[in-house]
């Protein structure tokens, strides 16, 4: 028990460490960089008047160790900074992006663990025959692809040729849990990669713990085909998957920005891209930390699942 | 598990399918150039015929010539970037195998972890708002992205193999430290890192062209098949092929590549997952 606290300690304190790397690594890509921010900021034809604006929001002739401090005091109490283009406070940026973003992430991940899982199972199930090999070719070929590509495509082909959901989010505002079939494609694309790559592994673990020994005994008990494969399997083959889930978020937060663009979905990587275009550095800088610090804790997640799924095994990076 | 006999053949299939859907946009972003020839008069934009196979781009551009040259910068930047990418891990995960002084390996390994916890994607636009990356900076970025993960599969390989005994007789009969740690450890893992290279050749395919989709590293008008995607996007109505054939072709090129790392690295062992197996 206490190996389990002891554990848990050392991992929540590594969050904490992680959480103030990301902030750290966040400030100095956008502001420790060489050169004159300002000048940089103020895009391809400076006027004087906007330099010396941006210098004076962002405090640009205060030493950058003191800026960093400053800015990350104002973190810790939910201060987020001010935009550089239109004043309002970052925070108004995040609120108004975030209830589309979550309604996308919750939807794909609803659907990631059971659809992958399932897949996985059933090709674990019907191993080098026909189920398994289109299930494998498929998922390994997808796994690949760039959700703008597939994207693009998908909405080519449902959208525009046989026009059974529409091609984008544009006109339907915030109210898209009002209209699933805006909401289709977006989920479709951002779930293709993630699913491959779950239903891979919960594959190979699959096949793994059927060759088990402690499989074989359950059936010379007598227990029932399908309880071995979901009681007795399916613990054992998802640990290892678990584990790997912290590459997946990774894949669902690049997936959301890219689907967001593509979609024109008023979400949290729209207002992330817009501001880039608009070298909106402070806007950036929050939206980078929100998504950094939801990296850290799905991560931390993920290990407590896989710690959870097999205690026996120590997680040993 | 695995019999050579029966499955050296549907390998090969494997390998020749795979080879086909990868062939045709490599053949085209790599011998496209030589044969895209002078631009010619602009048109109307998103026009369809007239002498235009694949129509007109949104600026009145020749969508072939555009395709033609288009694959080189895609290509070209992920080669870099993966290779790039190893340029740094190579010597930071031997070193950090190969030592015996714990400070160092943290040194070494520690801050690369932090670029762990942020989104790869997310790390690119970063630097994007406040610079603007050309080709060039992109592959670099994407490369810094690569490093942790392939330092660690580095470090990992290399640990493995140093402890062998083998290294230990080098060890004692005076061996440099270059001929056990490139000459004995830097080959034994060369299977290893051929294997972790491939698929990481796929996953940098996937970040330069998503970059360049969302206009990072790319001028906005650049023949690059991933900017023409984006660009061309506002004429899918009128003219489907200017977005429909590029975003055809990074398909088939990631997909293909994909299946063929796996069919070649892979070695018809589909339930065994790299470097498992005890």
């Amino acid at each position: 028990m206490s190996g389990l606290r002891s554990w848990l300690a050392r991992r929540l304190l590594a969050g904490v460490a992680q959480t103030a790397a990301v902030v750290v690594l966040v400030f100095a890509l956008t502001e420790a960089l060489p050169g004159d921010a300002a000048v940089a900021l103020a895009g391809d034809q400076p006027d004087p008047a906007r330099i010396a604006a941006i210098r004076e929001t962002m405090e640009l002739d205060r030493p950058a160790a003191v800026r960093l401090l400053d800015w990350a005091t104002g973190l810790l109490h939910g201060d987020l900074g001010t935009s550089l283009v239109s004043g309002r406070p970052v925070s108004t940026y995040v609120s108004d992006g975030f209830g589309p973003t979550l309604l996308l992430a919750a939807l794909t991940l609803l659907l990631l663990v059971p659809v992958g899982v399932g897949l996985g199972v059933l090709a674990a199930r019907h191993v080098g025959r026909w189920p398994d090999r289109v299930i494998s070719s498929v998922t390994l070929g997808v796994y690949a692809v760039p959700e703008f590509a597939l994207g693009t495509l998908l909405v080519t082909v449902f959208a525009l040729r046989l026009g059974w959901f529409p091609p984008t989010a544009v006109g339907y505002g915030g109210d898209l849990s009002g209209h699933p079939a805006a909401l289709v494609l977006p989920v479709l694309v951002l779930l293709s990669r993630p699913v491959c790559s779950l239903s891979r592994l919960v594959r190979a673990g699959m096949i793994d713990a059927l060759a088990a020994p402690y499989t074989a005994q359950a059936r010379r008990y007598g227990v029932g085909g399908a309880r071995v494969l979901l009681a007795h399997a399916l613990p054992n083959a998802v640990a290892p998957a678990a584990q790997q889930l912290a590459r997946t978020v990774d894949w669902l937060l690049c997936g959301v920005i890219v689907v967001e663009a593509l979609f024109v979905f008023p979400g949290l990587g729209t207002v992330l891209m817009n501001a880039v275009a608009e070298r909106d550095v402070p806007v950036v800088q929050g939206l980078a930390v929100v998504f950094g610090v939801l990296t850290v804790v799905l991560n931390l997640g993920a290990d407590l699942v896989a710690r959870r799924l097999t205690p026996r095994a120590e997680v040993a990076a | 598990m695995s019999t050579p006999g029966p499955e050296r053949r549907p390998g090969r299939t494997r390998v020749a399918l795979a080879l086909l859907i990868a062939g045709v946009p490599l053949a085209l972003a790599l011998l496209g150039p030589l044969f895209a020839g002078d631009p010619g008069p602009r048109a109307t934009s998103f026009a369809l015929g007239d002498g235009h196979w694949l129509g007109t781009d949104f600026v009145g551009r020749d969508v072939w010539r555009q395709i033609l040259l288009g694959g080189r910068s895609v290509v070209v930047s992920a080669l870099a970037a993966t290779a790039l990418a190893y340029l740094v891990a190579l010597p930071v995960g031997l070193i950090a195998a190969l030592t015996h002084r714990r400070w160092l390996e943290e040194a070494l390994l520690r801050p690369l972890d932090v670029l762990l916890a942020v989104p790869s994607l997310l790390l690119i636009l970063l630097v994007a708002t406040v610079l603007a990356p050309g080709a060039p900076g992109l592959a670099l970025l994407v490369a810094l992205v690569n490093v942790p993960d392939a330092a660690r599969i580095v470090r990992a390989a290399a640990a493995e193999a140093a402890a062998r005994p083998a290294v230990e007789a080098l060890r004692m009969q005076g061996e440099s430290w270059w001929r056990m740690g490139v000459g004995y450890v830097g080959r034994s893992m060369l299977r290893t890192l051929a294997a972790d290279a491939g698929v990481r050749l796929t996953g940098v395919l996937y970040l330069v062209s998503t970059a360049a989709f969302l206009g990072v590293g790319v001028a906005p008008d650049a023949a690059d098949w991933a900017v023409m995607v984006d660009r061309n996007r506002t004429g899918l109505w009128v003219q489907p092929w200017a977005v429909v054939v590029p975003a055809l072709l990074i398909v088939a090129l990631t997909m293909g590549g994909n299946l063929l790392v796996d069919a070649v690295l892979g070695k018809g062992k589909p339930n065994a997952p790299r470097g498992k197996r005890i």
